[in-house]
Parts: C-alpha cells; structure tokens; sequence
C-alpha cells in the first residue's frame, strides 16, 4: 500500500505564462501607442479593444450564464449618451464622465432582466432585441438627446490630439483588464466554478447548490456593464452618436459572430473571434453585402458543424490554454 | 370617432401582423425553435412576388397561387436541411444558426434587389374601400384580415382534429415518446414548417400589395410577430391571433398620439404584458 506522499494543484501551464507574458506587452505596447504609432492605427486599436470587450461580454452571457441576448446595442447606447450628456449638458469632465456613464446599462439591466427572465432560450433573445429597439424609439423621441438627429461631443475639443491619444489608449487598457481581466478572475472564482457547472448543466448545478437565478441576474448586469463602457469608449473616440448607430442590432450580430466563429465558452475563443472579425473587416468590408453574405453563411455553417469555433479545432490539436480555469492534480514520485 | 377609428385600423393591421405571426406560432409552439430569418423569408418571397408579377401576367390571385408552393418548398428545406440539424434542448444551436441565416438572406436579397423599396402594381383593389358611418375602411386590409381569421380557424382545427396536428401535439410534448409511437418527429416537423412559410407566402404578397418592401425589412416583421405569439399565450394559436390584433391596435393608437410613437406603443404593450400576465391573455389554465 503506497501513500502518495507529494502532491500539490496547478493552474498554471507553460501556454498560460507565455500567454500571459505576451498580454502583459501587448497592454504596455497599447499604452505606449501615442509614442510609436499613427493616429489611424490608435483608432483601429480603439475599435478592436472595444470589439473584444463587447464580444467578452456576450460569451459571458451566452457561453456560460446561457443567456442569448441580441439586444447588447441597448446597454451600448445608453451607456454612449448618458457619456454625451454628463459631458457636454452637465460639463462634466469627459473622462470622468465616462465610467459614469456606466451606471445607465446597469440601471436599464436590472428591470430588463427582471422583466426578461420569464422567458427561457430563443424568447429572452428576442425579447432583448424589443427592449434594444423601445429604446432606441424612445431615445429618438426625445428631444433633450436631439431625438433622431443625435449629439455630437464639441467638449472634447478643448483637448489636443495627443492628450485625448493618451487618454483613450489608457481607456482602452482599463477595458480590456476590466473585461478579459474580469471574466478571467470570474471563472477562476468560486462563482466561476458554479458558471461552468451552469454552462454544462444549469439544472444539475441548481441540484448542487448553484443558486442560477441569482448568478444569471449578476452576470447580466455585469455584462451590460462591461458592455456599456466599451460603447461609451467607442462613440466617445467616434465623437458622435444617433439612436440609430450607437442602438444598431449590428452590434448584436457583431458579437455572435465574434464568438461563434472564435468559439463560444472559452476566454480565448472571444479574442480569436476578434481578431479574426477585425481584420477580415479591413480586408472585405468594402465588398458590402457580398461580405455580409459570407459572415452570415460562416455563422450558419459553424452553428450546424463546428460549434467549439477556431479554439474549438485549435483544442483539439493540444490542450494549451491561454487563460487555464482548470486546476490539475501533480503527483511527484518521490521515490 | 378618432379612437374607434384607430382601434379599427388596428385590428386591420393586426390582421396582417396574425399572417406573420401564425407560423411563428407553429413553430414556437412545437419545434421550440425560434427562427429568427422568419421576417427575412417572408421579405424574400414577397420580393419574389414583385419580380414575377413583372414577367407573368397571372393577377393577383394567380400570384398567390405560384408564391405559396414555393413558399413550402422554401420552409420544407429550411427544416430538413436546416432546423432538423439544431433543433434540441439546448436553444443555442438554432438560434445562432437561423442568426447567420437571417444575415445572410438580408444581404443576398440587398444584392439582388438593391436596398429599393418595391411593391406589387396596384390593381384596384389595393385603393379600394367602403364607408361605414364616419369611417372609411381598405376593401384590401379587410381581405387580409377575413384570410387571417380562416387560416387561425383552420391551423387550429388541423391541431386539434387531423392525425398530422395529433402527431405535431405529441412530438412537441415528448419527441422520443412520440418516436415509439410511430411518429417520425423530423418529417412532422419539416411538414410543420412548411405549413409556417406557406403562411408566410401568402402574407408576403398581401404585404407587397398593402404596402412597400425593402430587403432590411425582415426584422422589424419578425419582432412583431413574437410579439404578437407571446402577448397572445406560446403555443396556442388563437393566442397569436388575439395577441396580432392587440399588437395592431396598440401601434395604432400609439400613431394617432404622436406619429414617432406607433411602433413604440407595440413594444411597451409587450412588455406591460411581460410584466403583469407573462403567460399571456389566451394561455391555458395550469
């Protein structure tokens, strides 16, 4: 009879410390921005951070509370005018005003939710989808946001191109830690354990003592959260927002598509997806509707034969994860 | 006056919103399967509908005739080729894939057919209407309505009456249950299918005539239908029916208020409904 006498848990793998190392550049490379890069290419990075964010945000949603929302843009325009308004009717400082502005998708999420939960699977989505579009209607109603016609940010003026350069890489680097940071230290949580077993099998983790509901209602208004700072960032950058750009369901596709063709479930899967969008985007997007056609085809074909994505058939050639959420027992043999 | 007028302009149009939100009920209501690309079929084939009335000169009638085969052929497809693949517990599958569907369609119709609105030549019965009283009422909106009421009457007799609706009935309640029954639950639901996009066949040539279309039309025809599907009661078709003309008549009032308001007036109704009777105004009794 043998005892094991050495044994101790692992999170860590070697893809994990090279990833987090290439990270922690990438962050400093992001900061270091205005200094080495040009003012286009700060712009990309603006837009693809927020990509990722908002697609972080929607796997969270969709790949693990199982909530399949395509009414994100709600929290995504709400979140961008209360920034124009804090900013350019109240005279608050913009960059102040911007993680303000987040208390307006947490304040829409709660009675959304509420509201919303009665209804299971495809019913939530569409129902997010109605809730995304009332308020897209009423914001075009109201004449204090200039209803249909939209603001515009004149305040950021008073700031020169290399002062707002700074500050939006910094907003940026805030984000990304706020939304790869934050489901990463999620799903390494206690709750994040509770997420997984939710992801697999929400009744069998509600019989082992996951409170679901609960846990669902925090992840939602913590996804509209994160989502509304990265729309915040976004129009902040684009200096303008209309109801119908900044509530357009196309961030809603945008995210699916981000995460199904990266792979829904996985930290991983949501940069992949990002990048992989992103630059087909620069490539193909002026071909239009043709590209269109193939985004929605590639979604189609990846729902019906390859649900786990590019990480999915990336994991199947080696487990080298990149954000590791599983701990490993390692047994040393002493003798 | 003004209001009993919008309340009938409301349950005309409802009946026109009954014709979309038929077969999402079909479907909702049996398969569990959310199509999302609903709107964007129906689009297609009233698009369809405006291009072949251009080359064949069959009329009105005779166009409902040609659209509606082609519209099951359209659903049956969808089903065997598609739907059957995802349809499942997990919801995720099929509403992702209608998703890329639905993006897919919009964009190969804006290809097509450019981001135009069109419509079916007017043929006199478009304009045409009578007077009751003070109101004025479409002779076309009323066809509409009166094809609604026969076809909510009629889904809902092959539900209760017919073996297909006791097959449907019984796959939708238990589909393995169903199976060793000697029902094959994959050619009830593609026949289910069907039957939901022939529907949309024929609302897609009354839409074309009542009003325009454009290829981004799709969505805005998909959220009134699951409007009108949850506000009457999931799975009960008479519900979609009922749930359309509260629908219809909620947008018409909210026009008479203010004319940016129509639509709006629709999705708060909705949510009124969500909030206080989530199970709807026709579900059955638990």
């Amino acid at each position: 009879m043998e005892t094991i006498k050495h044994m101790r848990v692992a999170r860590a793998t070697t893809s994990s410390r090279i990833a987090m190392t290439f990270g922690i550049m990438v962050l400093f490379a992001l900061v270091a921005m205005p200094w080495w890069a040009t003012s286009g290419n700060i712009r990309w990075a603006i837009e693809l951070c927020c990509y990722i964010a908002i697609a972080q945000m929607w796997n969270l949603l969709a790949g693990y509370a199982g909530l399949v929302s395509v009414g994100q843009q709600a929290f995504i325009g709400v979140a961008g005018y209360l920034l124009f308004v804090l900013a350019q009717n109240f005279g608050v400082n913009p960059f102040v005003a911007v993680f303000l502005s987040v208390i307006a998708p947490a304040v829409l999420a709660v009675p959304t939710y509420l509201l919303l939960r009665r209804l299971d699977g495809p019913y939530f989505a569409i129902g997010t989808w109605v809730v995304a579009e009332a308020v897209r209607l009423a914001t075009s109603n109201i004449d204090y946001v200039n209803a249909g016609a939209g603001m515009t940010l004149r305040v950021m003026t008073q700031y020169s191109q290399h002062e707002r350069e700074v500050a939006f890489v910094l907003l940026c680097a805030v984000l990304l830690l706020a939304t790869i940071g934050g489901s990463y230290w999620l799903l390494r949580s206690r709750h994040g354990l509770a997420l997984t077993a939710m992801r697999d099998n929400p009744v069998a983790a509600a019989s082992q003592g996951v409170n679901v509901g609960r846990l669902r209602f925090c992840i939602f208004v913590a996804a509209a959260v994160g989502t509304g700072l990265a729309g915040a960032i976004y129009y902040m950058a684009q200096l303008r927002i209309t109801p119908g750009a900044g509530f357009d369901p196309f961030w809603a596709s945008m995210s699916i598509f981000i995460v199904m063709v990266g792979g829904i479930g996985s930290i991983e899967g949501a940069i992949i997806g990002a990048l992989i969008y992103f630059f087909a985007d620069r490539l193909f997007g002026e071909f239009g509707s043709a590209y269109l056609i193939v985004l929605g085809l590639l979604t189609l074909v990846i729902a019906l034969y390859a649900r786990g994505g590019v990480w999915g058939l990336l994991q199947k050639l080696g487990d080298h994860p990149w954000f590791p959420v599983r701990r490993k027992l390692i047994v040393e043999d002493k003798a | 006056m003004q209001w009993l007028d919008a309340i009938i302009q409301g349950i005309l149009l409802g009946g026109m919103y009954a014709q979309y939100a038929l077969g999402m009920a079909l479907m909702f209501g049996v398969m569990r399967i959310v199509n999302i690309a609903h709107g964007d079929v129906m689009i297609l084939l009233s698009l369809i509908a405006v291009s072949l009335a251009g080359v064949l000169p069959v009329g009105n009638i005779g166009l409902i005739v040609v659209i509606v085969p082609i519209a099951v052929a359209i659903g049956w497809a969808l089903q065997t080729f598609i739907l059957n693949r995802v349809v499942g517990a997990d919801p995720l599958p099929s509403l992702i894939a209608t998703f890329g569907l639905s993006i897919a369609l919009q964009n190969l119709m804006l290809e097509i057919w450019s981001a135009d609105t069109r419509s079916l030549p007017n043929s006199g019965i478009a304009s045409e209407s009578f007077q009751i009283g003070s109101i004025y009422v479409g002779l076309l909106p009323v066809i509409v309505l009166v094809c609604a009421f026969v076809l909510t009457g009629g889904l809902d007799a092959v539900m209760r009456y017919t073996r297909f609706g006791r097959g449907l009935r019984a796959a939708a309640a238990d589909t393995e249950a169903a199976a060793m029954t000697g029902v094959d639950p994959k050619r009830i639901y593609a026949t289910a299918t069907a039957i939901a996009v022939g529907i949309l066949g024929l609302a897609a040539v009354f839409a074309a005539l009542r009003a325009t279309v454009s290829p981004s039309d799709g969505s805005a025809q998909l959220i009134y239908a699951f409007e009108a599907v949850i506000i009457g009661g999931m799975g009960s078709i008479w519900g979609a029916f009922l749930g359309s003309m509260v629908l219809g008549i909620a947008q018409a009032i909210g026009l008479r208020i203010d004319p940016g308001l129509g639509i709006l007036f629709g999705h708060l109704v909705f949510l009124l409904v969500l909030a206080t009777r989530p199970e709807g105004i026709m579900a059955r009794k638990k």
